[in-house]
Formats: C-alpha cells, sequence, structure tokens
C-alpha cells in the first residue's frame, strides 16, 4: 500500500450505513432470542447481543482485509464491480455468491458461538479466586456434567436460532431492496 | 466618559487574558502537565540539532513527554464524547501514540495510524478501569461486571470503527491500484459515494492508444502497399503484440494492466483501409457491456516521396488526434 495520502475520491459511507443498519436489525432480534431463551435479564442479553455481533463483524472483516490482497484478479474484479457497480461481471458470480453466502453463515454462527461462550466468561468470572465446589460423589459429579452440557447445548441452539432469525430479516431487507 | 471606561474595561479584560495565558503555560508545581510539555519541547528542539542515534533518542524521549503531558492534562478534564464515555483526552492522547508508534520519517501520519487510532484511544480509556486507588499507589484489579460490559462494548465499536476506516483505504487503494474506475458511473452503487468529479476518459485507455500510435505509423509509413496489405492482414497479432509491448513499459505500476487488451479492426474503404486500433477494458464497469477506447486511422496508397523510385508504391497512414469513448462490447472481428 502506497503511504501517501491524497484527497478522497470516494467515500465509503453507504457501507456504514448498511452495516449500521443490519447491526439495528439483528441486535434487537437476537437480544430478544436471548432473553426468551436463556431467562437473562434484558440489558445483559442487548450486551450480549451487541458484543457478539459487533465482534463477528469486526472479525468479518478483518478475514476480508487478510483475503483481498492475495485474492486473484478475477475474483477481485468481482468484488470491485460489486461495491463500485452494484453487479457482478459475470452472471454465474450469483451463484458463487450465495455459496458464499452459506458458508459465511455458518461460520457466523460458530463464531457467535464462541464469542458467547467468552463473553459468557469474561462477565461471569469475578477475578478471586472462586469457591471450589466439593464434589463428594460421582453422581453429583455426572450431574454437574449433565448440568454444563445441558447449558451449552442450549447455547448452541440458542445461537443458532438467533443467528437464524437474524440473518433472514437481513435478507428480507435485501430482497425488498431489490425489488 | 463612558468610553474612557469601556477603554479601561477592554485593557482589564487583556490583562486577565495575558494572565490566564500565563497562568496556563506556568507549571503550578515542578511536577505538572506542563513541565512535561516543556521537556517535549525541549527534546524535540534539541533533536532537531542533533544527527542519527542521539538524534532518535532524544525525539524518542520528547514524544514520550509529549504523550505523557497530554495524557496527564486531558485526564483532568473529563470531556467526554458525546454518546460515549469515552474522554475526549483519550482520543488526543490516542492519536499522540499511534501516531508515534506507527509513523515514520517520510510521512508523520501513515494509513495505519489513522486507521488504529479509535482502537488505541478505546483501549486507553479502558486502562485505568483496571487499577484501583490513587497515582501513587495502584492495585491491579478487575473492574465491576457493569464497566466490564462498558468497556467491552466501547472497545467493540472502536474495533468496527477501524474497520470502517481501513475500508476506506482498501477502496481509495483500488482507485489506486485501477484508476480506469474513475472514469466510469458509481450512481448504482450502494457502497460507496464519490467525492470527486468524474474523469471524462480513461486515463491509462488514453496513454496506450497515444504510445501505440507512433509504433504503429513507423511500421506502415513510407512501406510498400503491399507489405502493408499483408501487415494488416495479420494486424491482430502484430498489433496486439505492439499493444502489449506498450501496456508493459507504460502501466506496468499500476495492477489494472492485465486488464487492457489492444485489438485492430480492419475494414476497406474507397481510398484503402482503415485500421481502428481498440483498447478494450475487462474490468469492472457499471455497464455489463463494457468500454473501449477507439482510434481510427486511414491507410492510403501514395506514390513514394522519393525520387529513385517513383514507380512504386508506398502507404501512408493519418491517425484521428483524438480517442473515442464507446460503451458497449467491441464490434466482431472479420
Amino acid at each position: 500500500m502506497t503511504e501517501t495520502f491524497t484527497l478522497p475520491k470516494v467515500l465509503p459511507i453507504g457501507t456504514i450505513l448498511f452495516e449500521l443498519l443490519f447491526l439495528l436489525v439483528a441486535i434487537p432480534i437476537e437480544a430478544y432470542i436471548l432473553h426468551l431463551m436463556l431467562k437473562f435479564d434484558k440489558k445483559t442479553s442487548i450486551f450480549y447481543a451487541i458484543a457478539i455481533n459487533v465482534l463477528s463483524s469486526v472479525i468479518g472483516w478483518n478475514t476480508f482485509f487478510l483475503v483481498e490482497p492475495i485474492l486473484p484478479i478475477q475474483i477481485k474484479t468481482e468484488i470491485i464491480n460489486y461495491v463500485f457497480f452494484n453487479d457482478f461481471k459475470t452472471p454465474n458470480a450469483k451463484t458463487f455468491v450465495i455459496l458464499t453466502g452459506f458458508i459465511i453463515f455458518f461460520l457466523t454462527f460458530l463464531l457467535k458461538f464462541f464469542l458467547l461462550k467468552l463473553m459468557l466468561y469474561i462477565i461471569n468470572h469475578s477475578g478471586e479466586t472462586q469457591k471450589v465446589q466439593v464434589v463428594t460423589s460421582r453422581r453429583e459429579k455426572f450431574h454437574t456434567s449433565i448440568r454444563e452440557k445441558l447449558l451449552n447445548n442450549n447455547l448452541a441452539t440458542t445461537t443458532l436460532i438467533a443467528n437464524s432469525v437474524s440473518y433472514t430479516a437481513i435478507s428480507l431487507i435485501l430482497l425488498i431492496r431489490s425489488k | 466618559m463612558d468610553l474612557f471606561k469601556d477603554f479601561i474595561g477592554a485593557f482589564k479584560f487583556v490583562q486577565n487574558l495575558f494572565q490566564g495565558i500565563g497562568k496556563f503555560f506556568t507549571p503550578a508545581k515542578a511536577f505538572s502537565w506542563q513541565t512535561f510539555i516543556y521537556l517535549s519541547v525541549f527534546s524535540l528542539v534539541a533533536s532537531y540539532f542533533c544527527v542519527g542515534f542521539v538524534k532518535e533518542i532524544i525525539a524518542f524521549f520528547g514524544w514520550l513527554f509529549l504523550i505523557a503531558g497530554t495524557a496527564w492534562y486531558t485526564t483532568d478534564d473529563p470531556l467526554r464524547v458525546p454518546g460515549t464515555f469515552m474522554p475526549i483526552g483519550a482520543l488526543i492522547t490516542g492519536f499522540l501514540i499511534s501516531v508515534f508508534a506507527f509513523g515514520h520519517h517520510e510521512s508523520v501520519v501513515t494509513i495505519r495510524s489513522i486507521v488504529l487510532w479509535p482502537t488505541i484511544s478505546a483501549i486507553i480509556t479502558a486502562i485505568p478501569e483496571f487499577f484501583q486507588g490513587t497515582g501513587t499507589e495502584a492495585k491491579a484489579q478487575l473492574p465491576k461486571v457493569q464497566i466490564r460490559q462498558k468497556l467491552i462494548i466501547l472497545v467493540a465499536w472502536s474495533l468496527l470503527i477501524t474497520c470502517w476506516l481501513q475500508f476506506y483505504f482498501v477502496v481509495d487503494k483500488w482507485l489506486k491500484e485501477y484508476p480506469s474506475l474513475l472514469s466510469d458511473n458509481f450512481q448504482k452503487s450502494m457502497f460507496v459515494t464519490r467525492v470527486e468529479e468524474k474523469s471524462k476518459l480513461p486515463q491509462n485507455g488514453n496513454t496506450i492508444l497515444t504510445k501505440l500510435q507512433p509504433l504503429i505509423e513507423e511500421q506502415i509509413i513510407d512501406k510498400p502497399w503491399s507489405k502493408v496489405e499483408k501487415w494488416l492482414l495479420e494486424s491482430d497479432q502484430r498489433v496486439g503484440s505492439l499493444g502489449n509491448q506498450v501496456i508493459k513499459h507504460n502501466l506496468v505500476k499500476y495492477a489494472e494492466h492485465g486488464l487492457w487488451r489492444v485489438e485492430p479492426r480492419v475494414t476497406n474503404v474507397k481510398s484503402g483501409y482503415r485500421l481502428d486500433i481498440l483498447t478494450i477494458w475487462t474490468g469492472p464497469s457499471a455497464s455489463q457491456l463494457g468500454f473501449y477506447l477507439r482510434k481510427s486511422c486511414l491507410i492510403q496508397p501514395t506514390s513514394s516521396s522519393n525520387q529513385q523510385d517513383r514507380k512504386n508504391v508506398v502507404a501512408d497512414i493519418k491517425c484521428d488526434r483524438f480517442n473515442k469513448l464507446v460503451i458497449g462490447p467491441p464490434p466482431p472481428q472479420q
């Protein structure tokens, strides 16, 4: 990258507005689902929704910035064409985009799941040494492991549902816009 | 009399102003933020007169003093960025730190220092929350749950703003690597907004044609007519390779050089042949059909200007001065 500044030729205002719109759609939906399914109070679920959505888009952006310089010129041409002219150069790029969309959906699901676990850890970790529960019998141990597994399952299901619903909402907005 | 009073009043005002300024610049104690700023100014001046290794060290300390001084001054003043709990001081300190960390001699403010500025400012805002107590005896601690949540959200949004800034610079880099995009229409884009005037012709396409013209003329002017006709028959190859040569020589610093292609079109006209030299853009464009630039040349037989072989018919070529931009696919090859 050349390290010289020139007057801006274009500004990515649309990109920023679009992302804000997506976040404003996704955050309330996901916060509501977290509140409903994981029984967090409203404020906490909004915090988790903001954190996982904003941080997952940050990770997405960074992946793009890492991959973009090494893309072959054909794919780069398609991306530039889409960014500047809102269209693809070759017509069959659209199927490719739908495929990438699916992959991105599952990747964001995984990402959000891990981010949610990370946030839970950061928020619930009190800093002091926690009281170590003395587990006496094997039966009790078994029960705690079951409980943890259930919570984990619940977390995954909730993230999947929240992610699907917010993606559906965003896709609907895109569909209405393209009409 | 009133005028006199006004005058006295104005005098008092100026005096107070100067006193205020004086107070602002005089350190209250030996150990205060002004001292740091003075130290930094002194170091920067001193570093100006030094050379090499010593200069680097003194300048380095100058930066440290400047950052410490501003950080100290701005923490006294709890003015916050609207809508967040980030102090404006953290923004200023963050800017200084990122300029210090990522700037270098050629350009003090680099792209990276601008891109990382919000994130660094957010981290600066977050750091004091991890310490407890006064400046002299601090103890590391984990902030309370509410504050932890606030900090995570602040850092997350700052990271996102950093990404947006980076995206701006990526788009800017695209326009530098593919300058021919600038001659196109961004009206349909939902991602970017143009702030600069649209250029009329793609500059690089123009360059190719202007540099190619003398090369082609050289191969045709004053050559025997039969040879020129043969040349025109294999013009696809000839013009194509000349075009590649020109592109390789003039466009190599642009990433878009692989997206231009040169093709000839030859048509019969009454008095000879018309050679259209096309430079075809195969890169991104607003119209699905793309666009190309055309220079038309007229090739005619004339009698030789050379006195000795007056009988031989040689070729002459006349090209248009201006290139024409055509939107749409290039005409079919014969």
